[in-house]
């Protein structure tokens, strides 16, 4: 249906509309014409996605004069694919005049055609083989000698000899597969197509890294102009994202890589100084004068940009002391030296970049000043010795990174060095972190630099929170409810067993076979109630390893298994992928399954279990964070000293908002129709109050204690009201245009 | 067709001695009398009354000979094989005979006015298949020994007005492979008998054949194992001990084992085929839920950015050569091999024929490249999928035709299982009632009406006819 809002005429694909989409879109508007930042809330099931990019489609067609460029992020590859499926139905309804490119980008492994480099199994074998075949020095000495002589990629020769006459792509929406279909079909490379195209494209869909780290944001996203509307979907995480853009971890492996690294440095400086020593007396003076040059390198041959923010990075010169080459290079051997020196050590200890800045000073000799530079130096020094094969210094990359990092941000970083693992004490694994806790560093340049960015999610709650953790100003911050003429959600808290006994995933109950044995028969009952799909969340993978373990044994996993088959996600996501495509087949097909998974796990994170796929989800316990993390101790001082948040509220915050996402996978649309059982003592009766103020958002005025008896007979009554409920009546707000 | 006279046995059950005496069997009906005339077991039995005949194998202790009835059998011994067999291919004969004539039989004793053919003989085939039909059919049975044993229809015709279950056609159709069953049945568990340290694992051809399905391996190595270099109860002594050193959690002493046997190491390695078909079947899954598309989709890949410790994100252990195979791998493989439903119909009887048929069920196209035809199937169902319901028109979706056994028996059980669900919560059974209001009524009246009226009247039926089958209808 097509309508206005105000001028714009809006392209809805659909014939009815909800009246929160409604007004989702009016609030997205004016957050447009404001120009400004928005920050809008609305609960799983209501369709948030194709309002938003209905919206702002119609709202660049309808001025086309200042061309509106969406960048829509988001989290994981599948749910890109899902957005631009929504894109997709949307296309096919638009005025066919109106031309309109959108298109996924995603990394090598998931674009790449070339059946040579495909045969190589992991994704890093799959970058550097892509690059042995198309880096700009390998093409230059293939072009010297005969053909044949050196291997290239022969969709990305077809490609450049395309490229140089402007837009190839005719308009259409393309996801990873079209693109992968189209390039066949031309025989072009589809990864650089979609590189090239993203700079002409209306809307682009990619990852949030690309965007947030500003290592790949710099390269990737430099193009953008300032008319883009940026959009982060399901972004109730966005503040664990960019912090960790600008974390970096550095282990013994890494060390002793940079160590190899630089050696094979200083051979070939060695080299040049015999043959070629007039090219490093050059450089030399570039460094006098300024700031390294950034040289354009070829899309093919790749370098990370500065890991901190280009407004940090000074407009004076590198200092005196690294400019030579064998300098710089004596220098990096300190520090490596230094960061293995602090590896060794027997307890975990703390420190704050200053005092760790301080004390390289004292026993390396290497000052702020330096370290500041250390990253810009290496590219420099790379690029004059000519070499181009990046992914093999990425552990001298590492080294530098973290020198730069800690040498530009005095506050929001800390520094941890842990001896092994806590919880596994008997193996050594030194680990050296620098942990960001400011989530605002990284986002700051997406909010400077684009017109409009709009962060939204099923879960914000409590609103005013982000704000202060991003630190922007939102022209508009609102929070939607979802409207239901019927209770097509149920949620439930199970504080007791069939045998009245409290249930709880606290940790002195949590391996209590008691409880074990009542959340099984909770699940056993379930089972053999609930048609279809069912949904178990988890703890953690430890915890369902060892609940699944204890069920077998007791016989409790052979009885769910006389109802409905179980599949289970592991570590390995393969494997995970697989069990959840059997699953949705089991569902289909009718025979019903269950799926164990984990509440911060991948799945968690952004696969819908709507519809049959989950017609009940049962969160077994309070996902709360480890709390015995040492970033996460860290960062709750932080949180505490800056925004004046208490620890026990935060991890409580956050403990739901897991909760509530996991929960929020079963609904996707108001014909849809699930029930939630939330099985910890602990969610009654605090944490009630939690739920119905900022978790789910959903109308849990009805929040119920329950035992299993009593949630039976509600499934009961509650799929016998569902059953009679006609979709066409009542709850659309129905335009007749 | 002549008589046969044979010395013999009788003996009313197999733990008795016989009671010798002259067996004389004729082509109506076999005599036994015994020598000694005092003897009140004197037997006259008509072959009609015989079901089945079975005997012992040649060269076995002894020549029996055993003729099955309604209630039991009479069990003969003769002295010698050659005898036995002499009155077995008799009875044989004659079995077959009655078996394909019994029907006519009765044809010719009530006169069937509507099938003039007088001397319709039945084959055995078809015989068969409508004892099949009775079989699986409770209702059908019952209506059978209401009206046809009782004499108040014949045989034909009550099969007259089911015409269409006799057609084969109807059999092909009605024909869905029966799947696995949801348990676990790989996942065999020892018994100890508690006093010996003995250990004690039954397999029964249902679990062997789940087992070849599950573990490629154990499949292999049997087909290349049994029986060149081993007896397959020597494989399956092999397999059993290192499911328990599996099971054992005790990783030293599996190591330890494994380097000594290398056949046993096979069932404890990591199964190379499956992690090969895993790899194949990556590329083939949904886009919206792929995520392993999702692994480090960040620019370049860097491994050590980011937070590694956070508490979050949980250590993943090292992997060692006979790497831990954890029930969740297990269960998700079980899961998905019921999924896939069996690829073949073997009865379930000898292993080795039972593997060969699941390794030429597994060459067949199954393993080829995905072609298009699939990727446009997937592409329609993400469009579907993406599609708020709610918002637009219902969609015809395609369904595969669910053959249920029989209808009534299931229909019924499920009634009385929700009414006794029902009952348990104290609440009553309340029927759905579709209200039309006046509008809709008249709808679809309009419809109906010009919808014959573009179809004609054709398929309406002739008074003459509506009223037989109506009868029919209500004598069913």
């Amino acid at each position: 249906m097509k309508f206005h809002i105000e001028e714009v005429a809006v392209y809805f694909p659909y014939d009815h509309i909800y009246p929160e989409q409604y007004e989702y879109m009016v609030e997205l508007k004016r957050a447009l014409d404001a120009r400004g930042h928005c920050l809008l809330e609305m609960p799983t099931g209501t369709g948030k996605t194709i309002a938003l990019l209905s919206l702002i489609t119609s709202y660049a067609l309808a001025h086309p004069s200042s061309p509106l460029k969406l960048v829509y992020c988001t989290r994981t590859v599948h749910e890109m694919e899902k957005t631009l499926a929504e894109l997709r139905v949307l296309y096919s309804y638009l005025p066919p005049s109106s031309s309109l490119l959108a298109l996924g980008l995603s990394s090598r492994k998931n674009l790449c055609i070339n059946p040579d480099v495909l045969s190589a199994s992991s994704r890093d074998s799959i970058d550097s083989s892509c690059r042995r075949l198309t880096a700009s020095w390998v093409r230059a000495l293939a072009a010297d000698r005969p053909s044949g002589a050196i291997p290239t990629c022969p969709f990305f020769e077809s490609y450049d000899k395309a490229s140089r006459d402007a837009i190839l792509l005719p308009s259409g929406v393309y996801t990873l597969e079209d693109l992968r279909a189209f390039g066949r079909d031309r025989k072009w490379c589809p990864y650089f197509l979609a590189r090239n195209m993203i700079q002409y494209a209306n809307i682009v869909v990619y990852s949030y890294q690309y965007l947030l780290d500003p290592k790949v944001a710099n390269i990737i996203s430099k193009e953008m102009q300032r008319e883009c509307v940026v959009v982060f979907d399901e972004a109730h995480n966005i503040d664990n994202v960019c912090i960790e853009a600008l974390s970096v971890s550095i282990r013994r492996q890494t060390l002793d890589g940079a160590t190899r690294n630089l050696n094979r440095i200083a051979q070939v400086i060695d080299k040049f100084k015999a043959t070629d020593a007039g090219r490093l007396r050059e450089e030399y003076n570039r460094l006098v004068e300024g700031l390294a040059q950034r040289g354009n390198l070829p899309m093919t041959d790749t370098w990370l940009a500065n890991p901190a923010l280009p407004d940090d990075i000074l407009k004076e010169a590198v200092p005196g002391n690294i400019r030579r080459a064998e300098h710089f290079l004596a220098v990096l051997r300190r520090l490596v030296q230094y960061l293995k020196g602090r590896l060794q050590v027997e307890s975990v200890e703390t420190e704050v970049p200053v005092a760790f800045v301080a004390s390289i000073n004292a026993q390396a000799g290497i000052d702020q000043k330096m370290l500041k530079f250390c990253y810009d130096r290496l590219y420099s020094l790379m690029l004059t010795l000519e070499i181009t094969e990046t992914d093999e210094f990425l552990h001298i990359q590492t080294v530098c990174d973290f020198a730069t990092l800690v040498g530009t941000y005095t506050r929001g970083f800390s520094i941890i060095i842990e001896p092994f693992d806590e919880r596994m004490p008997h193996i050594p694994d030194p680990i050296l972190q620098l942990s960001c806790h400011d989530a605002s560093l990284a986002i700051k340049p997406v909010f400077d630099r684009f017109q409009s960015v709009i962060i939204t999610s099923g879960t914000l709650s409590p609103i005013d929170l982000y704000p202060r953790l991003l630190n922007f100003n939102p022209v508009i911050s609102r929070s939607f409810t979802m409207s239901l003429t019927r209770d097509c959600i149920c949620p439930m808290v199970l504080t007791r067993g069939s045998d009245q006994l409290p249930v709880s995933t606290k940790f002195d109950m949590r391996s209590d076979p008691g409880v074990v044995r009542n959340y099984g028969r909770l699940l056993l009952e379930m089972v053999a109630a609930v048609p279809d799909g069912i949904v178990c969340f988890f703890v953690s993978y430890s915890y369902m390893d060892g609940i699944v373990n204890s069920w077998n044994e007791m016989g409790i996993l052979q009885d769910i298994m006389q109802h409905k088959l179980v599949f289970i996600e592991t570590q390995d996501v393969v494997e995970t992928t697989l069990a959840l495509d059997n699953y949705r087949r089991a569902c289909d097909c009718g025979r019903g399954a269950v799926f164990f998974s984990i509440a911060r796990g991948k799945v968690a994170e952004g696969i819908d279990f709507d519809k049959h796929y989950g017609r009940l989800v049962i969160m077994f316990g309070v996902p709360f964070q480890y709390t015995l993390s040492r970033i996460l101790i860290a960062r709750l001082e932080y949180l505490r000293d800056t925004f004046q948040i208490k620890e026990g509220d935060f991890l409580t915050f956050d403990a739901l908002r897991q909760a509530a996402q996991c929960v929020g996978r079963v609904i996707r649309s108001k014909a849809d129709y699930g029930m939630m059982i939330f099985a910890d003592k602990r969610y009654y009766p605090v944490c009630t109050i939690f739920l119905t103020k900022f978790c789910i958002v959903l109308p849990i005025s009805n929040i119920l204690m329950k035992n299993v008896p009593t949630i039976i007979s509600t499934h009961q009554s509650m799929s016998k009201d569902i059953i009679n409920f006609d979709p066409s009546m009542g709850c659309l707000l129905s335009f007749m245009l | 067709m002549h008589t046969i006279n044979k010395p013999t046995k009788y003996r009313i059950s197999l733990k008795e001695p016989g009671i010798p005496g002259v067996l004389r069997m004729a082509e109506e009906r076999f005599i036994f009398t015994p020598h000694d005339p005092r003897s009140l077991l004197k037997l006259d039995v008509p072959f009609r009354s015989i079901k089945v005949h079975k005997f012992s194998k040649d060269g076995s202790k002894q020549a029996l000979l055993n003729l099955l009835h309604e209630g039991g059998g009479y069990i003969f011994e003769f002295d010698s094989f050659s005898d036995r067999n002499i009155c077995r291919d008799f009875v044989g004969k004659i079995l077959g005979k009655l078996q394909a004539t019994c029907p006519s039989k009765d044809d010719k004793a009530v006169p069937d006015k509507t099938t003039p053919a007088p001397g319709e003989q039945l084959s055995p085939m078809e015989m068969e298949h409508r004892i099949k039909l009775l079989r699986d059919d409770s209702e059908l049975q019952r209506l059978h020994k209401q009206f046809v044993m009782t004499g108040i229809l014949t045989e034909s015709e009550f099969w007259a007005t089911r015409k269409n279950l006799l057609d084969d056609t109807t059999i092909k159709v009605s024909k869905q492979r029966t799947g696995f069953k949801s348990t676990m049945l790989a996942d065999i568990r020892p018994a100890t008998d508690g006093r010996t340290n003995k250990v004690t694992f039954s397999l029964t051809p249902e679990i062997i054949h789940q087992i070849f399905a599950e573990k490629p391996a154990v499949h292999r190595a049997f087909l290349d194992l049994v029986p060149k270099k081993m007896s397959e109860k020597d494989f399956w002594t092999k397999y059993c001990r290192a499911e328990y050193l599996h099971r054992t959690n005790n990783s030293v002493a599996a190591a330890a084992e494994a380097a000594e046997d290398e056949e046993l190491a096979v069932f404890l390695k990591h199964d190379d085929i499956l992690a090969d078909e895993i790899r194949h079947k990556i590329r083939r899954v949904d886009p919206t839920l792929d995520m392993e598309a999702d692994q480090a989709d960040d620019y370049i890949h860097l491994q050590d950015h980011g937070l590694l410790r956070d508490g979050g994100k949980e250590t993943v252990d090292a992997e060692s050569e006979l790497s831990r195979r954890t029930l969740s791998q297990d269960l998700n493989r079980h899961a998905a091999v019921v999924l896939e439903g069996r690829a073949f119909d073997v009865e379930l009887g000898d292993t080795r024929t039972v593997a060969e048929a699941l390794a030429r069920s597994k060459k067949g196209p199954s393993l080829e490249a995905f072609d298009k035809n699939e990727s446009q199937e997937r592409l329609e169902k993400a469009c579907r999928m993406t599609e708020i319901e709610d918002l637009r028109g219902p969609h015809q979706l395609p369904y595969a035709p669910l053959f249920i056994k029989d209808p009534r028996e299931y229909f019924d059980s499920q009634q009385a299982n929700a009414l006794r669900a029902l009952g348990d919560s104290n609440a009553g059974f309340k029927n759905t009632d579709y209200n039309f209001n006046l509008e809709e009524s008249y709808a679809y009246l309009m419809k109906q009406i010009s919808e014959a009226k573009v179809s004609g009247l054709n398929d309406i039926v002739q008074s003459d006819v509506a009223h037989k089958e109506n009868l029919t209808t209500s004598l069913v």
